[in-house]
């Protein structure tokens, strides 16, 4: 299934190209042509089987768990609109949000009582390594960085995702149910980023969010000029980094003109050759064809004025400029030309090009019309607590002058985030219709003290802070914390099953919890 | 008011240096009237205290019942029910000894050539511009731990108060840091063998010296090189002190059987032993808790980072307190933002652990492990001190006020100018609002 094209409406109107053709929807037309004879076409021309490009030759195999329809009633909901409502109960029918309001009906829906908690949208994270750079840190698991080549376009880290990383259990409790897995940012073009679900899966594709397009992961600055320039490669310098950008961008709208031509030749009934395929290209034309979106690494005010610039020189939308220390900057620059910027609340100071934080950088952005402002994580600490993330934002820059609520800061770990990644239509927002992606919390989430207690994501619950049925743990924990004394009673139970191997029933047989369940949280 | 705040954070920040004259400033006498006093110590919390503080120290603390009529001060504060605590006192990070990370030539926490008597208290800055931002999350001191060389043994810690002042440093060389656990090259039993084999020899040396020590007195010191040959080495000096009790010895480590074996030194040469991340420590906690062993760890580390750090939760730290173990709670990261440990403490919280214990964990236990004149708000302490605008764990809360040394200090940064900065309403670039 080819993916669905960047919601571009949202993207301001500067950009003029319009984008409706994939190479799938030439082959259909070259069918059509074909059997109406080709008028246009050389005659006697015989084709050979058109050549086309398979987006999606790692689809999504993700299913959403067991779920039963319920009504959460009498709970402050963040709806991610920018609006909240008091003593209010959501409706869940078949994965999606099928109501939100007041004293609503349950019908069949099991009807749960949330007195005292808050809902909002299942929290989203724009920017994680969990799976590429998993827990625990070991050479053998360091798979998010590509460092071979300042373009590693061709890299996609869903090929690096380890799903048994014990952090998306972690960040599952603190309310994550969408997240971006990015490459590094040593290089200027590093790979392909996926946008996964956050369900306990075997296999990437199990988690792969199917309507989310890729993600082109780009990096200013620092990190490219210092991996390359000490190898004595381009870029040494950041004008070596714009070159490289723009020698790359140069190939690419070749590369798309090529196959544009062969396309157009072919639905002509000609037999035209097929562009040679390059992988590295085809991740770039995907962004100039708008199917993939560009999180870009950008820190500064004047670098990320120079890669919206350079996206206007090639036709593409500059996208996403993550860990944007210095949004604030150009607040109106980014909110006029539709870039999100996604930022930390208050890291700073590891990098010069981290030096000028302030801690009201996504409130500066924010409050700018039309703008795009969010709270990412880059961390597996971090993402595990994005509510207090943002909960900062908020409070401080309140201190200063702004006077920001709850259901205006929840967008920036929802609606925003989903903005994003282009996944908006499908989650990030309380509302009629999307998917039902939802966090019970204990208490304002805004709070040091909030604890998510359940989280739902398709309408089915994947973790309950009460319940150890729905704590689900990785197969690298687990079996970790047995005991190696064999208890009495197991004892009896390995004599008794004299005819099976004594291993396997012993092992059977030790089913008691581990002595110390101190991955277990423990409750107020 | 934003005037005022924009003439002392440029008076603070960009003219730090200007500071240096104030130093001396004598404290006057302050009076912090009705407020909620966490005290850390036996009283607990009063309700409508006031707290004395003069000539940097406090002079009194009264409960509601006691205030005197008069309380002769130079300035009273009402603090209108607020909390008042102790100042906190971060620990493990590189406060002053950094700028920017990656910055090399802002570095000084680290040098390939450190060993045990490594002092990288003379490479404090004072005027870094982490310190004014650190006092934004309530921290009045901090325990430098730097990284140190690439032996065992890397170096010593030192403390400092964030008044900004050249006069910083409250105590340097106080506690002997050692990192054990796992390795990328060899194996950690060489490096639990050469912190053994050390205090052995220095054990040796010491008995020997002593020994000679004694004899000298018996024969008057007839022989003048054996009297030169016995006088101890820097580093022989810094593990006599740790023998001695007068250092604590830091000991990073995480995995059970490091703190396990770590114990059992302990034990053997009655060191004043305070274990440093001990990630695995609840698969021990009741022998930690037997050997009275302090525990500095991060509040919110719970992801199996290696094989050493397998049971990481949130709430460990709750566990290890009912356990009975005495734990500070440590920094989750570095230098820059360190003003978070109340997060992370509320963090604690939220995972089980009692709020006062918390609060110790972030004041008085470091305070005691220290030996440092704060850290409680008790008569003859250091005036470093809190005012809260409400809950200081709650991230709506903030610092509305504070004292090092009875001085109040300033609570802007750095981050405030850029702030004010860009949000300031000019047609003129930003570059001339100042």
């Amino acid at each position: 299934m080819p993916k669905k094209s960047l919601p571009r409406s949202f993207f301001n109107g500067k950009f003029t190209k319009k984008i409706t053709d994939n190479k799938s929807m030439f082959t259909l037309l070259a069918t059509s042509m074909l059997s109406l004879g080709l008028t246009a076409c050389l005659p006697n021309e015989k084709q050979d089987a058109k050549v086309v490009i398979n987006k999606n030759p790692y689809p999504s195999t993700y299913q959403a768990l067991p779920a039963q329809s319920i009504l959460l009633t009498n709970a402050t909901i963040l709806t991610g609109t920018g609006e909240r409502l008091n003593d209010a109960d959501i409706l869940l029918v078949n994965g999606k949000v099928m109501q939100v309001g007041k004293d609503l009906l349950a019908g069949k829906a099991k009807v749960i009582d949330m007195t005292g908690k808050w809902i909002t949208p299942g929290i989203i994270d724009v920017h994680s390594h969990l799976g590429v750079y998993p827990n625990p840190q070991v050479e053998s698991h360091s798979d998010g960085n590509e460092m071979t080549s300042p373009n590693t376009s061709e890299v996609w880290a869903e090929h690096s995702v380890w799903p048994q990383d014990p952090a998306f259990e972690a960040a599952r409790a603190g309310g994550v149910t969408t997240l971006q897995i990015l490459p590094g940012s040593a290089n200027l073009f590093g790979g392909r980023g996926v946008t996964l679900r956050n369900v306990p899966s075997v296999t990437m594709q199990g988690m792969k969010f199917a309507e989310a397009p890729y993600g082109l992961k780009m990096a200013c600055g620092e990190n490219p000029k210092r991996v390359y320039g000490s190898r004595k490669v381009l870029p040494s310098t950041r004008m070596g980094n714009v070159a490289g950008y723009r020698s790359a961008w140069l190939a690419a709208t070749e590369y798309q003109r090529a196959w544009d031509k062969y396309d157009s030749d072919y639905s002509a009934g000609k037999n035209p050759k097929a562009p040679k395929r390059d992988l590295e290209l085809d991740t770039l034309m995907g962004v100039l064809d708008g199917e993939i979106l560009i999180h870009n690494h950008c820190y500064k005010a004047e670098e990320m004025a120079v890669m919206i610039d350079l996206g206007n020189e090639f036709n593409y939308h500059s996208g996403t400029f993550h860990h944007a220390i210095e949004a604030y900057k150009i607040a109106d620059l980014l909110a006029a030309n539709g870039n999100c910027a996604a930022m930390w609340p208050d890291w700073w100071g590891f990098k010069m090009e981290a030096f000028d934080m302030v801690e009201e950088n996504v409130a500066i952005v924010d409050a700018v019309k039309n703008s795009c402002a969010v709270v990412h994580s880059d961390s597996s600490t971090t993402i595990q607590r994005l509510n207090q993330e943002a909960a900062k934002v908020m409070y401080r820059a309140n201190e200063h002058g702004f006077a920001l609520k709850e259901e205006d800061a929840i967008k920036w770990i929802t609606a925003n985030a989903a903005k994003s990644l282009g996944i908006d239509d499908e989650v990030g927002s309380l509302v009629v219709g999307k998917k039902a992606d939802v966090v019970v919390w204990s208490t304002n989430p805004f709070s040091v003290y909030a604890q998510a207690e359940q989280v739902f994501i398709d309408g089915a619950k994947v973790y309950d802070r009460f319940d150890d049925k729905y704590q689900a743990k990785s197969d690298f924990l687990l079996g970790q914390t047995l005991d190696s004394y064999v208890d009495s009673d197991a004892s009896k139970a390995a004599n008794k099953a004299s005819t099976e191997p004594v291993n396997s029933s012993v092992n059977n047989s030790v089913n008691k919890p581990a002595s110390k369940p101190v991955t277990k949280p423990v409750t107020k | 008011m934003k005037n005022i705040q924009l003439i002392t954070s440029l008076r603070y920040v960009l003219f730090g240096a200007l500071a240096l004259t104030t130093s001396a400033v004598q404290a006057e006498k302050i009076a912090i009237t009705n407020a909620t006093v966490y005290t850390v110590a036996e009283q607990g919390v009063l309700l409508q205290a006031t707290v004395v503080i003069e000539g940097g120290k406090i002079t009194a603390v009264y409960s509601k019942d006691d205030v005197p009529d008069s309380l002769n001060a130079d300035t009273i504060i009402d603090a209108k029910g607020r909390i008042l605590t102790p100042g906190f006192i971060a620990t493990k990070n590189l406060l002053g000894l950094v700028e920017v990370g990656a910055v090399s030539a802002t570095r000084d926490g680290s040098d390939k050539k450190a060993d045990l008597t490594f002092d990288a208290s003379l490479a404090f800055n004072p005027k870094s511009s982490l310190i004014p931002y650190a006092r934004k999350g309530g921290i009045t001191s901090n325990l430098v731990m730097p990284h140190g060389g690439e032996k065992v043994f890397t170096g010593q810690s030192f403390v400092v108060n964030l008044s900004g002042e050249f006069d910083s440093v409250i105590v340097s060389q106080n506690a002997v840091i050692v990192s054990l656990g796992s390795t990328r090259k060899g194996s950690r039993a060489v490096k639990l063998q050469t912190l053994s084999n050390e205090l052995e020899d220095a054990q040796k040396s010491l008995a020997k010296a002593e020994k000679a020590k004694a004899k000298k007195k018996k024969s008057q010191g007839k022989d003048k090189e054996e009297k030169e040959a016995k006088t101890p080495s820097r580093a022989e000096q810094v593990m006599y002190a740790l023998l001695s009790g007068e250092k604590p010895l830091l000991a990073y480590a995480d995995r059970a059987t490091d703190i396990l074996a770590l114990l059992k030194i302990k034990q053997k040469y009655n060191l004043d032993l305070i274990l440093v991340g001990a990630s695995d420590a609840v698969l021990v906690s009741e022998e930690i808790a037997k050997a009275k062993v302090t525990v500095m760890m991060s509040a919110i580390d719970n992801l199996p980072t290696s094989f050493d750090s397998l049971h990481t939760s949130l709430a460990n730290v709750a566990i290890l307190s009912k356990a009975g173990v005495t734990v500070i709670i440590t920094n989750s990261g570095e230098s820059h933002n360190i003003n978070q440990l109340r997060f992370d403490a509320g963090v604690a919280i939220a995972n089980g652990l009692a709020e006062t214990t918390a609060l110790a964990a972030i004041t008085a236990n470091v305070a005691d492990s220290f030996n440092l004149n704060s850290g409680r708000i008790v008569v003859g302490k250091n005036a470093d001190l809190v005012l809260w605008s409400s809950d200081p764990f709650e991230i709506s809360t903030k610092v509305d006020a504070m004292w090092i040394n009875g001085n109040a200090m300033s609570l802007t940064s750095r981050q405030d100018a850029l702030r004010q900065r860009y949000t300031a309403d000019t047609n003129m670039p930003r570059a001339y609002t100042k």
